[in-house]
């Protein structure tokens, strides 16, 4: 289905209403014509029968401007009112449904996307959308049933004014704003290059400025991002004067249907065909008449961001899940050992393997360290043991079972991962608890606080529990925002414990404590545990290795052939 | 009143004031091209007597033959001379708007190469606490978000409150009722729409609260999607963001609501006005109180007395969108130049440096705690020195310091006896290179990243460089070798494969004071081995400092500082250190003595 088709089935629901906002679109044009083609027929006719030289009911037609000028305002209010008011709703509808549409697809699907390129389809895009009806289709037919109307009427008293009036409409409506949409677009790539390599440079430049200190190259990096910014500068100055020649030209063919409808109607006044106030009346009729397509070089661009913004948000709308979930579900497992047997993954079907042959045992109850070179796919094995990704080749099983065999939201009932960068929610400290226990009371919070050692720092807030994280004043720690992830950990119950770099970025201090809090719950659980601290690898029973892919290496750190281990290289100071 | 509408009255206050603050700013820019505007509202206000004369053009074609009864032959002439007018106006138009685009571009220019020009004054140090991202964003686009401002807001502002003066001295002596009506008419539309507009601002503000808060909360959905799924819980969020956009929805119709009602005010005062304008002067006419022509000259000018006032919506998005944007860049435009001191270039250091000895180095940022305090370090060819501790302990400004980038602000830096700070930055900066954690490699081959510090060497010496820093071989196994592109179009190195390019700049130099941060994340086995030996290569015979991670680096230094809170708070070899049994001998044993593992190693 093209976007367009969905975009008209979005609004669809309020047909009624969105025609009614195209007909008052239309009449308020019509009657602001209307209005100064009666007040140019009106002021003549009045000097005529002031010369003496015709008769005029003057009650009719001044009653009837005013009444024009009220319709016209009044008309404009209504139609806006009742348009916006309709296409928000629908954006409201489209947002939520957006989200639900997201959600499957986290974190496989959505890898891609930086999380402020989500943010800015959800809310700038489904926003810009709101410009297919306000600013697209609405100005567009307004302006086509306005032409038709205004120029029938001109045609009674001259066909020939009407037709020269039409096909200037036609050129300062259609023609000329396309001419300069097509030159523009040309050029936008170039436009959208230079800008893309200017901001590109800045960043590096800011990133990089050390370097540019060091090896005293501020000058040539101020120099090339002059270059740049100039030839953005040239690539739009030929949008520019295109621009104002198109401006220029369309104001100039309105005023030349003046011209020519002056050339027209003049011989017909001299043979009596019409009147001096008919006269009046089609110079202000055609004048007048240039308003209804005023909005047409915008719609066209907006025609085209709504074209752009439509497609990214369908693109994540129409995104299929990662991972599939099973028609019927196996019992839950009697024991949460965990085996991965030759398992090989990678991201995308071009990307080298992350897993290739990766095999790693785990038992409930101990603890493994899992260390290994950055890349080396110690993120791979957590993303897949959690579902998040699918595997091409090779089992993984819990108590037995392979994985595939449960849905997700059963699978991961089963897991409390506290990793390096832990969500926080911007909302309460119980708000953040609740994620994982819906149901907990204020009691059960507090103890599972008290297990992470965060008791004491939570009943010090202003309003406990309902402390708001990251509030003005209060910024948790990074000790203390570990420490509430397990707290979380600890409310959840979860038979397998996944630890991401648990300590990562910690002082000796908090490290102490967040292990401390940890260890307990290590006892109970099968756990996995990604890190290169020596500190924290004290905690665990064996130490995995893995290089390139595959575990290479399973062992004891305390048994008598652990001397000559590999994993020793990988260990970090910091 | 409550505390809450206080609160808000205040920051509203606040916010319009701000306002104001941003916009001062953006004035300020015009320095330099108020030329370029005024040029262009002059070539503007050009066209105010052709317009009036179409008008008036137009009046005497109507009147001669609706009234005066004078066929097309007779106002042939006046309709030439429209013609003419017709095309003058297109050309002052072309004009107009062409030459505001050149104006606008002088000041992107100019505001781009002067925010570059104090983000570099202000030093690598202020550059690390910016996020590049924000930055590139405000030079790239936030300029260009301004441009709108400068190329139509300003011109169109000045000509907004000429025109109206010009066309009324026209029309006050064709019809001085028409007159009065216009003059009446249109103070008064602006009197209501900042009536209108205070309520607007104040709902503005909150509705920009509610956005902002909405924004947020999407964004706190979308970043912790997974969280939410681990823990089962993404479908009761879709709840609370049904509700906020709901919410949203309603604010905003609320804000539009108030904004219609400005536009209508306008919308039926200017129109009213165009309305009883027609009725008098056709009451007038029928009374015989006037001429025709002068009475229709006036009802064609009425409605372009009337334009400027209603473009001024348009403007107005313009201004918003100039202010909204040269928010994010004030940040930016404040950065004061560091103190990079002013040694002179006849200090004596002529010869490479053997020693660098500092005692008592201090440093702290704009009044916060020191970060570095009483440092005491020296330097020796071929002795490299290991700084290690926890994050935050000052290893980073202390490297700043030693490379010229920061001024201590106690303390003495000397360079074979010679005070760092007699010595020119430039001099000083030509002897030094810098191997950080994590390099950035500019746009461009990858050539051209290792001549960073010499532009003029030849491919030998680049080639010689890279053998140098182990990164020869992989760079010729590229396909383009060392004419790889590199930047978002080019391909991209590993983090091991950018730390030898980052050495190679260091070789390729010949600097005589390195400072090498190492990176903290884990290098595959091989890159590792390769970087060890490049580093150790270069360590032989130069002054170097290194910010250690590693276990072999710190080792193998010659002496290691350990850092905590900016102090030293131990110093030695490794044998010393740990003999010492202090919190080097702790930290270490922490990592590898027997109580971790029970007596394995």
């Amino acid at each position: 289905m093209s976007d367009w088709r969905r975009l008209f089935g979005l609004l669809r629901p309020y047909r009624g209403v969105l025609a009614l906002g195209i007909g008052l679109a239309t009449l308020v044009i019509v009657a602001n014509v209307a209005l100064m083609a009666l007040a140019g027929w009106f002021i003549t006719g009045m000097a005529l029968a002031g010369l003496g030289l015709g008769t005029i009911n003057y009650f009719a037609p001044a009653a009837g401007i005013r009444g024009l000028a009220i319709v016209r305002t009044g008309g404009r209010y209504l139609e806006r009112l009742i348009t916006h008011d309709a296409t928000l709703r629908v954006l409201s509808t489209l947002r939520v449904t957006f989200y639900a549409r997201l959600e499957p697809l986290a974190p496989a699907g959505l890898q891609r996307y930086r999380g402020g390129d989500l943010l800015s389809r959800m809310r700038a895009d489904i926003d810009t959308l709101d410009n297919f009806y306000l600013r697209v289709i609405a100005p567009t037919i307004a302006a086509a049933l306005c032409v038709v109307v205004v120029n029938a009427f001109a045609a009674v008293f001259s066909p020939a004014v009407a037709m020269v009036n039409v096909a200037a409409l036609l050129v300062a409506g259609i023609l000329l704003p396309w001419i300069s949409y097509r030159t523009s677009r040309a050029r936008g790539v170039e436009r959208r290059q230079a800008l893309a390599d200017l901001r590109a440079t800045v960043a590096d430049s800011v990133g990089g400025m050390g370097e540019l200190w060091a090896f005293q190259v501020t000058g040539r990096q101020a120099q090339r991002i002059r270059r740049l910014s100039r030839g953005l500068i040239a690539a739009q100055r030929r949008d520019a004067w295109a621009d104002a020649v198109v401006n220029a030209a369309s104001a100039t063919v309105s005023r030349l249907a003046l011209w020519g409808a002056l050339i027209l109607a003049i011989p017909l006044v001299a043979r009596g065909v019409i009147g001096g106030p008919e006269l009046a009346m089609l110079v202000f009729l055609v004048m007048a008449s240039f308003e209804a397509v005023a909005p047409l070089p915008a719609a066209l661009r907006a025609l085209a961001e709504t074209k752009a913004a439509a497609r990214r948000v369908f693109e994540i709308m129409d995104a299929e899940p990662a991972v599939a979930e099973p028609a019927s579900e196996s019992a839950p497992p009697a024991t949460f050992d965990i085996v991965l047997r030759d398992v090989y993954f990678r991201y995308e079907d071009a990307a080298p393997w992350a897993l290739a042959g990766a095999d790693l045992t785990l038992s409930p109850g101990r603890a493994i360290g899992l260390v290994g070179p950055s890349g080396a796919g110690k993120t791979s094995v957590v993303n897949l043991l959690l579902r998040f990704w699918p595997y091409q080749a090779g089992a993984i099983e819990i108590g037995g079972v392979p994985i595939e065999r449960y849905t997700t939201a059963t699978l991961r009932q089963w897991f409390a991962v506290v990793a390096q960068h832990t969500h926080l929610f911007n909302a309460t400290i119980a708000d953040n608890l609740r994620i994982a226990a819906p149901e907990a009371n204020d009691e059960q919070l507090h103890a599972a606080l008290a297990r992470a050692g965060l008791a004491e720092r939570v009943a010090r807030m202003p309003r406990g529990l309902d402390t708001f994280v990251g509030e003005a004043g209060l910024q948790l720690s990074g000790g203390e925002a570990r420490r509430l992830a397990i707290a979380r950990a600890v409310l959840k119950n979860a038979p397998i414990l996944i630890l991401d770099e648990p300590t990562e970025g910690l002082d000796p201090a908090s490290e102490a404590e967040v292990l401390a809090a940890l260890a307990p719950l290590m006892r109970r659980a099968t756990t996995l545990v990604i890190t290169h601290r020596p500190s924290v690898l004290r905690y665990v029973d064996e130490i995995a290795v893995i290089e390139d892919g595959r575990v290479i290496e399973q062992i004891n750190p305390r048994g008598a052939d652990a001397a000559d281990a590999r994993f020793w290289a990988h260990l970090r100071l910091a | 009143m409550s505390d809450e509408s206080r609160t808000q009255g205040k920051t509203s206050r606040q916010a319009s004031r701000q306002r104001r603050g941003i916009e001062a700013w953006l004035r300020a820019r015009l320095a330099g091209e108020r030329g370029g505007l005024a040029v262009v509202f002059a070539v503007g206000v050009l066209d105010a007597p052709l317009m009036i004369g179409q008008a008036w053009l137009l009046a005497l074609i109507v009147n001669a033959v609706a009234i005066e009864q004078h066929g097309l032959a007779a106002v042939m002439p006046w309709l030439w001379g429209l013609l003419g007018l017709f095309a003058a106006r297109a050309a002052i138009s072309v004009f107009k708007d062409g030459l505001a685009f050149e104006s606008a571009a002088r000041i992107k220019q100019r505001l781009r190469d002067d925010l570059f020009a104090r983000l570099v004054a202000a030093g690598p140090a202020a550059a690390g606490k910016q996020r590049s991202g924000a930055v590139a964003h405000g030079l790239a686009d936030a300029v260009e978000a301004m441009d709108r401002y400068y190329r139509d807001y300003l011109p169109q502002m000045l000509l907004a409150a000429m025109l109206p003066i010009v066309l009324l001295l026209v029309i006050f002596p064709s019809d001085w009722v028409s007159g009065v009506i216009l003059l009446i008419t249109a103070p008064l539309a602006p009197f209501f729409m900042v009536l209108i507009g205070k309520g607007t601002e104040t709902l503005n503000q909150r509705q920009w609260r509610r956005l902002a808060r909405m924004s947020a909360h999407f964004f706190d959905a979308i970043e912790g999607l997974t969280t939410l799924k681990l823990f089962g819980a993404s479908r009761r969020e879709l709840e609370a963001v049904a509700a906020m956009a709901e919410g949203y929805r309603r604010d905003t119709l609320a804000v539009l609501r108030l904004a219609f009602v400005s536009s209508l005010v306008l919308e039926f005062l200017t129109t009213l006005g165009i309305a009883m304008v027609a009725v008098y002067i056709g009451f007038r006419l029928y009374y015989g109180e006037m001429a025709f022509w002068p009475g229709l000259f006036v009802l064609l000018l009425a409605p372009e007395f009337y334009r400027p006032l209603r473009d001024m919506g348009a403007q107005y998005h313009a201004r918003m969108e100039a202010i909204g944007a040269a928010e994010g860049l004030i940040e930016t435009a404040a950065l004061e130049p560091v103190d990079r001191g002013a040694g002179d270039d006849r200090s004596g250091l002529t010869e490479p440096p053997q020693q660098l000895a500092c005692r008592g180095l201090s440093f702290a940022y704009d009044g916060a705690a020191p970060v570095v305090e009483g440092v005491d370090l020296t330097l020796r060819r071929g002795r490299p020195v290991a700084l290690v501790g926890p994050s935050g302990a000052g290893k980073t400004t202390l490297s700043y310091l030693l490379l010229g980038f920061l001024r201590p602000q106690a303390g003495s830096i000397e360079v074979d006896g010679i005070d760092l700070a007699a010595i020119s930055p430039e001099v000083w900066l030509q002897r030094v290179a810098w191997v950080p954690q994590e390099p950035t490699l500019f746009h461009g081959t990858i050539a051209d990243n290792i001549r960073l510090g010499r532009p003029d060497a030849d491919d030998a010496a680049v080639r010689q460089a890279a053998r140098q820093a182990n990164a020869d071989a992989f760079i010729d196994a590229l396909p383009a070798g060392y004419d790889t592109q590199i930047g978002d179009h080019g391909q991209g190195l590993s983090g091991g494969q950018r730390q030898r390019v980052a050495l190679a700049r260091a070789f390729l130099k010949e600097a005589d004071l390195v400072v090498l941060d190492e990176p903290s994340a884990a290098l595959d086995p091989a890159s590792e081995a390769a970087v060890t030996e490049a580093v150790e290569r270069l360590a032989a015979d130069r002054l170097v400092l290194m910010i250690a991670h590693r276990l072999d680096t710190v080792r193998r230094a010659h002496e290691i500082l350990l850092l905590d809170q900016g102090r030293v708070a131990e110093r030695g070899d490794h044998e010393t250190l740990m003999a010492a049994g202090a919190d080097y001998a702790r930290l270490w044993s922490l990592y590898r003595a027997d109580d971790v593992f029970g007596g394995a190693r």
